[in-house]
């Protein structure tokens, strides 16, 4: 059973064609890879399906539910969390304060409320960063601040994590241990979409993969089927990635 | 010079040792609600609390009537600080709101009926700055960036100009005079304006502590996770605004009843709205405390220290004001008392 539908979605930016009429589904519990070279337009994708932009045609339904024109903390309470390929922590908290922002009731009459500090080390250690809560952002070697990134998305409790790009920067050691993760996270019963440029590494984790050029969908298939379709390989040619 | 500072760490350290004890008690109790203290702070706290309570039994007429001022415009001070000094969208306008709360009052009495009570037009007062608060609220901060800010320092405009042209009923430019004032005896006076201001400083104080402290802040260091977090940001930001309109029509109708009466310079002029932020930054924005103590520093500076003991002249006292505002902007960003405050912490601490 389906648990994301991107029905046609189509993004424009002015005359930019960001999104040409992309469909694709997810199913529970599935790790699926949205992969395209750069300004392909994934990021757009999760971006519209978080209510960052309004769609400019089609439409976005989670759990059965049409949440195209939720507003963006509509989504994430209703189970969807993204991290964004850029991590913006607030600078002046602590490691523990930027993980428990993303744990307090959206209500203006709720004094308390909100994780406990051993719920907030549990969201750490999932991402072993529990030894850091006291850390400030800066202090962080950038490892460390995608992880806090993943923790802080783990903190509202989703059904469904968008991840953008989690592995930049990463080393090979490190892009290892965090694919564990995930997949950890998958057997915990959450499902998971995961964008990258770099076909490579993914490959391994994902059940499908949805390849996206240009804004336009190219194809859809099992890691095999993707990486050996002509197509996808003329897409990434030329193009500095190393596939 | 490091030896020095040394020494006074260690001497520092020693008493706020001694002192821990009662800090302790006070974090045992409150802690939870409004943060903890060490024994420095506890004495800063209530050090000031039992000078503030005390003043009429110590303190020269002058002295006296300069913080009943003073205390009045804490609560503007701290009434802005809630909101804009905790989100960062900027309210150059907050006049608008103490000076809504200031003419009902006036203008109930003026054209409806002299005699109300002031069980009546208080409250309907206070509502009225809350309307008026919501009313520049709801449009504008559902806007990012500094619009927000343009249509409060605009509202102020319009208010100010608003007055003389229905001044059958505002009083035009010399307003109203006839509003009572709660009592001609100074001392009784000063508790009029102090017991609200405690009040509101214990108020602002635990909800900006509370988690409700916790998203405003986030607001302004990063809107977009605050979203992300699943927590509604403009709800927040409106709530802010209306937060902060209840204790400012609070304050102008203390200040109505202090006056004896309205008139649209005193109230409403947007210098008014900019003396808010000034106190608010002197003492340290974000904090509600710190700009309780700049409103009381720089009041008794400008109407006590400069006018009854320096005998300085208007201007003069005005430009010695807004230089020093300056000189914090420039020199001690985070405000006296948040300086003093972070300094106690690490005096406390001492060495051992
Ligand atoms: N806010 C915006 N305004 C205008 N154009 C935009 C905006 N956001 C994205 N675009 C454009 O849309 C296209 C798709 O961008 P997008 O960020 O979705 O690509 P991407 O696949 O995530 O690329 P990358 O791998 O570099 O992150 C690009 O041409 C980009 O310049
Ligand atoms: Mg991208």
């Amino acid at each position: 059973m389906s648990v994301l539908e991107i029905d046609s979605v189509t993004k424009r930016f002015g005359g930019l064609l960001a999104v040409n009429d992309v469909s694709f589904e997810v199913d529970r519990g599935e790790i699926v890879g949205l992969i395209g070279p750069n300004g392909s337009g994934k990021s757009t994708v999760f971006n519209c399906i978080m209510s960052i932009y309004d769609v400019t045609e089609g439409s976005i339904t989670f759990d059965g539910t049409d949440i195209t024109d939720h507003r963006t903390h509509e989504v994430v309470n209703s189970g969807v969390s993204r991290v964004s390929q850029e991590s913006n922590p607030i600078e002046s908290m602590p490691v523990g304060g930027n993980i428990q922002l993303f744990t307090l009731p959206n209500s203006i009459v709720s004094f308390g409320g909100g994780a406990s500090d051993a719920e907030i080390y549990e969201y750490a250690a999932r991402v072993d960063i529990e030894d850091k809560l006291e850390e400030m952002p800066d202090e962080l070697p950038h490892a460390d601040i995608r992880r806090l990134e993943i923790a802080k998305a783990l903190a509202t409790e989703p059904e469904l994590l968008l991840l953008d790009e989690p592995f930049a920067g990463m080393n090979q050691a490190e892009i290892t241990e965090l694919a564990a993760t995930f997949e950890r996270f998958r057997e915990n019963g959450m499902t998971i979409v995961i964008v990258d440029h770099n076909m490579g590494g993914l490959m391994e984790l994902v059940d499908r993969a949805v390849v996206l050029n240009n804004g336009d969908k190219l194809m859809e298939g099992t890691p095999t089927q993707v990486t050996e379709d002509p197509r996808v390989q003329k897409a990434y040619l030329g193009t500095a990635e190393e596939a | 010079m490091s030896s020095a500072t040394d020494r006074l760490s260690t001497v520092t350290g020693r008493l706020d040792q001694s002192l821990q004890p009662l800090a302790d008690g006070f974090n045992r109790l409150f802690g939870d609600y409004v943060g903890e203290l060490n024994g420095l702070q506890f004495v800063l706290v209530f050090g000031s609390l039992a000078a503030v309570l005390t003043a009429p039994f110590w303190g020269t007429f002058g002295l006296v009537r300069a913080m009943t001022v003073a205390a009045i415009w804490a609560i503007f001070a701290m009434s802005w600080d809630i909101q804009s000094g905790y989100t960062g969208y900027i309210s150059f306008g907050h006049s608008v709101l103490s000076g809504a709360a200031a003419y009902t009052t006036a203008m109930l009495i003026h054209n409806v009926d002299p005699g109300l009570s002031m069980a009546v037009t208080i409250p309907v007062s206070i509502l009225a700055a809350l309307v008026v608060g919501l009313l520049i609220a709801l449009p504008s901060l559902r806007l990012s960036g500094p619009y927000f800010s343009l249509i409060t320092f605009v509202a102020v405009l319009i208010f100010y100009r608003l007055i003389p042209s229905f001044s059958a009923y505002t009083g035009g430019e010399t307003g109203i005079q006839s509003v009572e004032v709660f009592t001609y005896d100074p001392i009784a006076r000063y508790y009029y304006m102090i017991v609200p201001m405690l009040v509101v400083a214990v108020a602002l104080t635990f909800i900006a502590r509370s988690n409700i402290g916790l998203i405003l802040v986030s607001i302004r260091e990063n809107e977009a996770a605050v979203n992300a977090a699943g927590i509604d940001a403009t709800k927040f930001k409106i709530f802010s605004f209306a937060l902060s309109s209840i204790p400012m029509g609070i304050g102008g109708v203390l200040l109505v009843h202090f006056t004896g009466g309205v008139d649209p310079t005193t109230f409403i002029a947007v210098d008014r709205s900019i003396e808010m932020i000034a106190m608010a930054v002197l003492g340290g924005m974000s904090s509600i405390l710190g700009p309780l103590g700049g409103a009381f520093f720089l009041i008794v500076l400008r109407d006590y220290i400069l006018t009854d003991l320096a005998n300085l002249s208007s201007p003069a006292r005005w430009t010695i004001f807004w230089a020093l505002v300056l000189a914090v902007l420039v020199f001690v960003r985070d405000g006296l008392f948040r300086k003093l405050w972070h300094g106690l912490e690490r005096y406390g601490r001492g060495r051992t």
